[in-house]
Order: C-alpha cells, then sequence, then structure tokens
C-alpha cells in the first residue's frame, strides 16, 4: 500500500479505538452520575484495556502495512511495544483502585485521563510518520501533566506538575523543530510528495542518498536526539525527573517512570534504529554521505548518552535519602542500559528490557505507594527501617523488585541485561557494556541498601501495618509472576520477539 | 522574492529567543509564552519551506502544532494557577519544595 492512497482500516487502529471509548464512557458515566464508583470505573477502564489487549493479539502476526494514508504502521514491533503499554496501565489500575479512594481524589478523570495517555501512548509506537509521533506524543504529554498535579492541595505534586509542564513542552518545541528541518531535508523535486514525514518514504530517500540538504538532516536528527532525549530522561537531559517523580502522587510516578517512558523509547527506536540506522546498514560501504554522517554521528551522540545516563543516574541514586527519588535516578539508569540496546541498533532487546523494566518497576512502586499511606508522607529510607518483620509479605515483594532491578539472576531483570549487553557486545561496542556492568554493579549498593533499612534496622517508629486492597494484592501478585515468569521462562516472549516483523526490515531481514 | 534562508534564519532566531528566555526568566507564566515563541519559530520554518517546496503537508502539520499548543496552554495554565492557589508566587525560584 503506497503512502499516497487513503487507506481506511479500522481494524488497523482498533486498540486506540477501544482505549478512546473507555475513557469518554468513563467522562460521561462520571457526567451523568455526578460522582462515578471508583468500582465502575475501575472495572470499564480494565475492561477497556482487556478489549485493546484482544485487538493487538487479533492483529499480532498479520500482514505488515500501513493504513491511512501512511500514518499507521502494523507490524509486530507496534504490537509488541503495545502489549507494553496495555500491561503498564493495567498494572496502574489496579495498584490505583483503592489509592484514588483513600486520597479523597476525583475518580473520573483520574481513570479517563490514564485512558487517554494509553491510548497517546500506543498512537505513538503504531505511528509511522513524524506528525503521529508528535500527535501521540502530546496526548500522553499532556494528560500525565495533569496527572502529576492531580494532588491539588499539595504543593510538592503542584510543583511536580509545573516543573514537568514547562520542561515537556521545552522538549517538544526541539522535537519539533526536529521534524521541521528532517522534513526539510527531504526534499526531492523528482519525487512525489516533493518533501515527506514519512518515515517509510524518508527511509528510502536516505537510503538513495538524495537529499536537499545534508547539514538539515543532521541538525534535525540532533534536534530529536535532543527532545527525545529529555523525554526518555538520559543525561544530561534528565535534570526534570527525580523532582517530577518525587512530587508526583506514586502510582502516577509508577506510570510516568515506566509508561511515558517506554512510549518515548518506542518512538525513539522507530525514528532511529529503524529508519536512520536502517537507511545506511554499516556494510553497505556507503562513505562521506549524509546518511552514513548520520549514523555515525548519532550512533556516538547516543553511546555518549547511554555511558552518562547510566553513571549519572547510579552514581546520585547512591546518596538519595528518599525512596521515591532514589527510584527516579534508578529509572535513569535503566534509561541508559535500554540506550545500549539502542546504540546496538537492536530493537527487540530494547523492548525485551522495557517490558521487564515495566513489570518490575510498577511493582516496586505499588510496595511504596502503600508503606508512604495517604499523602505520600512516609517515603524517605528512614520510614522503612525494621518494617521488614512487621509486615513480612510487602518487605518480601520488595525485596524481589528491588533485586531484580538490580539485576539478580532468575528474574527479568537479569534477562534483560543480560540480552542488552549480549547484542551491544555482539555489535562491537565492548566498552560501552564494560561501563554497563560497573554500573549495574554499583547500583547493587542502593538498592540493597533498602532492603538492609527493612530488615536489619531497628523499627522506625510510628510504623503501622497498612491494609492491603484486593485489587492492589492482584496488581502485586501479576507483578512478582511477570517479574519471575520474564527472569526463568523467557522463552515465548523472547520467541515471539525473535520472529517479530517491522515494517523497514520485512523485505529483507537480517 | 525573500529568499528561504531569511525565513529559516528568522525562525532560527525566534527559537534561540524562546530557548534563552526559558532559561533566564523566573516568571512561569513568561517562561510559558517563551516556549510558544519556539514552537513558532518551528511553525514558521515549516510554513516557508512549505511554501518553497510547493507541499502543503508542512502547512498541514503548523495546524496541528497550533491545536495542540491550545490544548498545552489550557492544561498549562490550569496548572499554574494551582500552583499560585498555594503558594501565591510565579516565581520559579520560590518553587524548591524538591531540591535537587
Amino acid at each position: 500500500m503506497q503512502p499516497g492512497q487513503l487507506a481506511i482500516d479500522f481494524h488497523a487502529i482498533l486498540p486506540e479505538i477501544i482505549t478512546v471509548l473507555a475513557a469518554v464512557l468513563i467522562m460521561m458515566i462520571d457526567a451523568f452520575t455526578r460522582r462515578i464508583n471508583r468500582r465502575v470505573a475501575g472495572a470499564v477502564a480494565l475492561v477497556g484495556l482487556a478489549g485493546a489487549a484482544a485487538a493487538v493479539v487479533s492483529l499480532w502476526g498479520g500482514k505488515v502495512e500501513s493504513s491511512f494514508s501512511g500514518m499507521i504502521v502494523t507490524d509486530d514491533f507496534r504490537l509488541f511495544f503495545a502489549m507494553i503499554f496495555i500491561i503498564v496501565t493495567f498494572l496502574i489500575v489496579l495498584i490505583s483502585l483503592r489509592w484514588v479512594e483513600d486520597e479523597e481524589l476525583p475518580t473520573g478523570e483520574y481513570f479517563m485521563l490514564l485512558m487517554f495517555a494509553t491510548t497517546g501512548m500506543l498512537l505513538m509506537s503504531a505511528a509511522n510518520d513524524l506528525v503521529m509521533i508528535f500527535l501521540g506524543l502530546e496526548t500522553t504529554s499532556i494528560a500525565t501533566y495533569v496527572l502529576c498535579g492531580y494532588r491539588r492541595r499539595d504543593l510538592r505534586s503542584n510543583e511536580s506538575a509545573v516543573k514537568y509542564f514547562i520542561l515537556g513542552s521545552f522538549s517538544t518545541a526541539f522535537l519539533l523543530y526536529g521534524i521541521a528541518f528532517i522534513y526539510g531535508a527531504s526534499y526531492d523535486p523528482n519525487l512525489s510528495p516533493v518533501a515527506t514525514t514519512n518515515l517509510q518514504l524518508l527511509k528510502e530517500r536516505l537510503a538513495s542518498d538524495q537529499l536537499f540538504s545534508g547539514p538539515m538532516l543532521l541538525a534535525g536528527a540532533a534536534m530529536m536526539l535532543v527532545g527525545f532525549g529529555f523525554k526518555v530522561a538520559t543525561a544530561p537531559f534528565h535534570i526534570w525527573s527525580p523532582d517530577v517523580y518525587e512530587g508526583a502522587p506514586t502510582p502516577v510516578t509508577a506510570f510516568l517512570s515506566t509508561g511515558s517512558k517506554a512510549a518515548a523509547f518506542a518512538s525513539f527506536s522507530r525514528v532511529f534504529i529503524l529508519t536512520f540506522f536502517a537507511a545506511a546498514p554499516v556494510a553497505s560501504g556507503m562513505t562521506d554521505s549524509a546518511v552514513s554522517a548520520l549514523r555515525e554521528v548519532s550512533t556516538n551522540a547516543l553511546m555518549v548518552m547511554a555511558i552518562l545516563t547510566m553513571t549519572i543516574g547510579n552514581l546520585v541514586a547512591i546518596v538519595q535519602n528518599n525512596v521515591k527519588r532514589m527510584l527516579a535516578y534508578s529509572s535513569i539508569a535503566h534509561a541508559g542500559y535500554a540506550l545500549v540496546g539502542m546504540v546496538a541498533g537492536d530493537w527487540r532487546a530494547v523492548a525485551f528490557y522495557l517490558l521487564s523494566y515495566v513489570v518490575i518497576n510498577i511493582g516496586a512502586f505499588a510496595v511504596i505507594e502503600v508503606i508512604a499511606r495517604r499523602g505520600d508522607k512516609r517515603t524517605e529510607i528512614a520510614d522503612y527501617s525494621g518494617i521488614g518483620f512487621q509486615t513480612l509479605g510487602l518487605a518480601a515483594a520488595l525485596s524481589l523488585f528491588l533485586l531484580s532491578l538490580a539485576g539478580i539472576p532468575l528474574t527479568a531483570g537479569f534477562m534483560a541485561k543480560l540480552l542488552v549487553f549480549k547484542s551491544a557486545w555482539a555489535a562491537g561496542f565492548h566498552v560501552l557494556v564494560v561501563i554497563g556492568v560497573i554500573n549495574s554493579a554499583i547500583s547493587w549498593y542502593y538498592y540493597l541498601r533498602v532492603i538492609v533499612a527493612m530488615f536489619f534496622r531497628e523499627p522506625a517508629t510510628g510504623f503501622q501495618r497498612p491494609v492491603l486492597a484486593r485489587s492492589l494484592v492482584a496488581g502485586l501478585v501479576l507483578a512478582i509472576l511477570g517479574t519471575l515468569y520474564l527472569g526463568i521462562l523467557p522463552g515465548r516472549v523472547l520467541d515471539a520477539l525473535e520472529k517479530a516483523s517491522d515494517i523497514m526490515t520485512t523485505a529483507a531481514r537480517r | 522574492m525573500v529568499p528561504l534562508s531569511w525565513y529559516l534564519g528568522l525562525s532560527a532566531l525566534l527559537f534561540t529567543i524562546g530557548a534563552m528566555g526559558v532559561f533566564i526568566k523566573r516568571n512561569t507564566i513568561t517562561i510559558f509564552l517563551c516556549i510558544e515563541l519556539m514552537l513558532n519559530g518551528v511553525n514558521l520554518t515549516l510554513v516557508a519551506l512549505s511554501g518553497f517546496f510547493g507541499d502543503v503537508s508542512g502547512q498541514l502539520f503548523v495546524f496541528m502544532v497550533i491545536a495542540v499548543a491550545a490544548a498545552e496552554a489550557a492544561v498549562g495554565l490550569a496548572i499554574i494557577i494551582s500552583i499560585f492557589r498555594n503558594r501565591e508566587s510565579l516565581n520559579v525560584d520560590d518553587a524548591d519544595t524538591l531540591k535537587l
């Protein structure tokens, strides 16, 4: 299907349609019944997500094609990421069902915004056009700006929202400028359309090396690198994330550090790995062209970003005393590990990394949410002293998640790191892998610190055993099972990934 | 006819002024306006390129950007109002509850 034709194919956007409908339904019920019951809102959201997952499954393994004038693409790359986002939102809904009520926050808007953000994320992975990436990104961002400031009377939450909003729109401006430059660089008067933002056409034009302006292409790629760098919180563009993550309500932090990060990585990989890198294969022997310069420069830039991100994230996490803040830095470090996979140009490793990371991280935040209690009051590491034996289940779960984040074998975190490092080693980035492994060793210190505090310190004063809601327990159990499943029996997922198609390489698989 | 490079130069200038403003200014609303300036710099680039190429898709993209910027402004101003209600200040230096 040529991207010039209009191809309306509602099946191709069924997951997005279902999530939007669920969001609108929640909004409507909320409006007509004055105040939606949290169970109803949560049930609608969960059913919507299950429907979206079914739609994704119905698309899986089908024909790789683009629809809606080349705006949307249906390939396994998109569907795999879509599954990650659906899992993220599913778990977030479970862990926040009781929380919204305990905090006395408006229920309808919360679940509605979550669903709209999910739709944006789904669109980001489905996008085959820079315009669509921008729209998906903004749908996600605008919904999450509001979610960050959801605790309206809490100064920390306000501040988090303002910071996220300002730095988010700042980075969007960079991304847009990059898109404008790429659009300009793609100009060729002999082709139709003469200039394009469609990624498939872009790749063809880049590969044929007929460009309007090489410098414009490089400038555009650099701007997009900055824009995406902000969105996935990589050093040196990570400054916003600890503040935003600490101030936002805990389930929202979990959502930000997993969902929106994974979505940004999806678009990031789509643009850089599947478009820019795929346009200039290393072995093609093209030298001195703008495209091979692009590949070289952006690989180097990504490598520097990966090293900085891992190192800064891990070193600064060591000195944090607030658990949420520590996990924010840990999340920066994990973005660094995922970037290692991007440097290697292996989106499969990145996708598996993100899948494992989101499951583990949401689990960890779920425990933090319960221990923090109303208003996020108990989030210092001192508050975790000695709670290990008072609430053994929670402490054990948190320990499992933290160890998995550190990368202990038999858990998802280990498999994820192994895959990323393996593909980077195979691609010849040995220094990067060594730095990654050293960083991974450093991270043990701060993860173990929390575990030691929980089990080997004098009990903190005023700790009460938290009451666990059933939905939260369900979310936790799912996260634990996911962590172990991906760590012990990752075979099926890896197999699916290995066979997964992506639109840029379906013609010629490597 | 005004050459393309002038348009691109002007939009780069607008974008840079906006970006500098985000770093220099201390008032949240002013920072927000600086971001709008950056977006308009991008819009000018797109319109100029699109006019030069004789291809409408760039101009269509500008409509998307304008629409999204409007949505963003609505949400952003609401967020700014909510922090102002709690703190009675729009200065970003006062927003230091969360330290680096």
